[in-house]
C-alpha cells in the first residue's frame, strides 16, 4: 500500500516571485511541470486572501488529478508556501505499483510540514546575508549582479529537502 | 527572542528541533542597549572609512572628502537600511502565531504593542491617526534616550537625532513586511520623548 508523500515544495514571495522549488522522487525531473502547477495556485491564494480573517493554513487549494493535490499556507507577511502531495507516494523497491491512490488525506496532516517550512524561512530571514528585497522582480531587473529570484542559502535548501523526505501522513514532528 | 528577567533553565537534549531552538534564545538587555547606542557612532565611522578609502584610491586628500552634511547623510542611509532589514526579520518571526492583520491600523497596533515591547521593552504611549494613512506614534520615554542628559537643550536634541534613524528604518522595514509602504520621520522636542510620524503610501491595488 502506497503512502502519500510530498512531490514538491514551492515558496512564492509576496510579489508572486518564485523563491524556491524543491522536487522529490519520482518527480525530480518535472521542474517545468511543477513550476506551472505552482503558478496555477497563485490565483487561488489571491481569492482566499480576500477573506481578511483567513487562517494561515489554507488547506487544500486544488487537486490536479487523482494523484496530485496542492495545499497552501499564506503567512501574515504575504509569503506563500505550497506543498504538492503525491497520493501514490514514492515507489517502493521490489513492489509493483498498484496504481491505486490513497484518498482521504486530512488537511491537518500537512500542518507540521508547513510549520517546519515557516521555521526554516524565518531562520533564513535571520541570516544577515540574505536580503529579501534582492529577490523581487524589480530589483533583479535593475541590478545586473542578481540573476535569479531563487533562494541560494544551502541551509534553507537542505531544510526543504529534509522536510520533504521526512513528511508522511501522521508525522507530527519534523 | 525574549528579554524576560527569568533565566531559562538549560534544557537537556542539546539543539533539539528547529522550533524549540527559536523560542529558547535569550539576550542580555544591557548588551542590547549598548549595541543600539554603539550603532550610531559605528555608522559615522563607517561612512568616513568608506569615503576615505575611495578618496585615497582616487588620489584625493582624505581629510577633505566629506563635510558634516555628507557624513550625516551617509550615516543616516546606513542606519536606515540596517533598521529596515531588522524590521523585516522581526515581523517575519513574531507575526507567525498571530491572527492575520485585518487592516493598516491593526498592523500599526502590532508595531506599537508587540514589536516596540520586544525592541524597547515598553509600548508606544500614544497613537494618533487621521484615518487617511498618517499615524503619529508618541513615546514619552524612548528607551535609547532614557540615559541621555546634557546642559543646553538645543544641542542635546540635535545630538540625539541620529539615534532616531535606526528606529525609523525599523518601523519602515516592519511595515513593508506587512505590505505597507510608508515614509517615517522622527523627531524629539524634549528628551527622553520621541515622536514618529508614519505616512503610508497607498498602493494602487488594495
Amino acid at each position: 500500500m502506497a503512502t502519500p508523500s510530498i512531490a514538491c515544495i514551492g515558496i512564492i514571495g509576496k510579489h508572486n516571485n518564485p523563491l524556491h522549488i524543491s522536487l522529490f522522487p519520482p518527480h525530480s525531473k518535472d521542474r517545468l511541470k511543477f513550476s506551472f502547477l505552482l503558478s496555477s495556485c497563485i490565483d487561488i491564494f489571491e481569492i482566499r486572501a480576500l477573506n481578511k480573517t483567513v487562517d494561515q493554513d489554507l488547506g487544500l487549494l486544488q487537486a490536479v488529478d487523482e494523484r496530485l493535490a496542492m495545499y497552501g499556507w499564506l503567512t501574515n507577511t504575504g509569503i506563500k508556501f505550497i506543498i504538492v502531495v503525491d497520493m501514490e507516494g514514492r515507489p517502493v523497491p521490489g513492489e509493483i505499483s498498484s496504481g491505486t491512490a490513497v484518498t482521504g488525506l486530512r488537511g491537518a496532516d500537512l500542518k507540521p510540514a508547513f510549520r517546519a517550512i515557516q521555521t526554516a524561512y524565518i531562520r533564513l530571514l535571520q541570516n544577515p546575508f540574505y536580503s529579501p528585497d534582492d529577490h523581487t522582480p524589480l530589483e533583479i531587473a535593475n541590478n545586473p549582479l542578481l540573476k535569479s529570484s531563487q533562494i541560494t542559502s544551502k541551509r534553507f535548501i537542505d531544510d526543504m529537502r529534509r522536510i520533504g523526505d521526512a513528511w508522511a501522513p501522521g508525522v507530527t514532528n519534523i | 527572542m525574549s528579554i524576560d528577567s527569568v533565566r531559562p533553565a538549560i534544557t537537556s537534549g542539546g539543539t533539539g528541533s528547529l522550533s524549540s531552538d527559536l523560542q529558547q534564545t535569550y539576550l542580555s538587555s544591557s548588551c542590547f542597549d549598548f549595541l543600539l547606542i554603539e550603532l550610531v557612532p559605528m555608522a559615522y565611522r563607517l561612512a568616513v572609512d568608506v569615503s576615505t578609502s575611495s578618496a585615497v584610491a582616487a588620489g584625493l586628500n582624505p581629510e577633505e572628502v566629506l563635510d558634516e552634511e555628507e557624513r550625516r547623510e551617509a550615516a543616516f542611509y546606513k542606519l536606515d537600511l540596517l533598521g529596515y532589514r531588522v524590521g523585516q526579520g522581526l515581523v517575519e518571526r513574531f507575526s507567525r502565531d498571530r491572527p492575520r492583520f485585518t487592516d493598516g491600523l491593526d498592523a500599526i497596533k502590532f508595531l506599537c504593542k508587540d514589536l516596540w515591547t520586544l525592541v524597547f521593552r515598553k509600548q508606544i504611549d500614544n497613537l494618533k491617526t487621521n484615518h487617511r494613512g498618517v499615524y503619529v506614534l508618541t513615546d514619552n520615554s524612548f528607551r535609547p534616550f532614557s540615559r541621555m542628559s546634557m546642559e543646553s537643550g538645543g544641542l542635546a536634541l540635535q545630538r540625539a537625532q541620529p539615534f532616531l534613524w535606526f528606529p525609523c528604518g525599523l518601523i519602515r522595514g516592519a511595515l513593508s513586511s506587512m505590505n505597507i509602504n510608508a515614509t517615517v520621520q522622527a523627531e524629539t522636542s524634549e528628551l527622553p520623548g520621541a515622536t514618529f510620524q508614519i505616512k503610508t503610501v497607498v498602493n494602487a491595488k488594495s
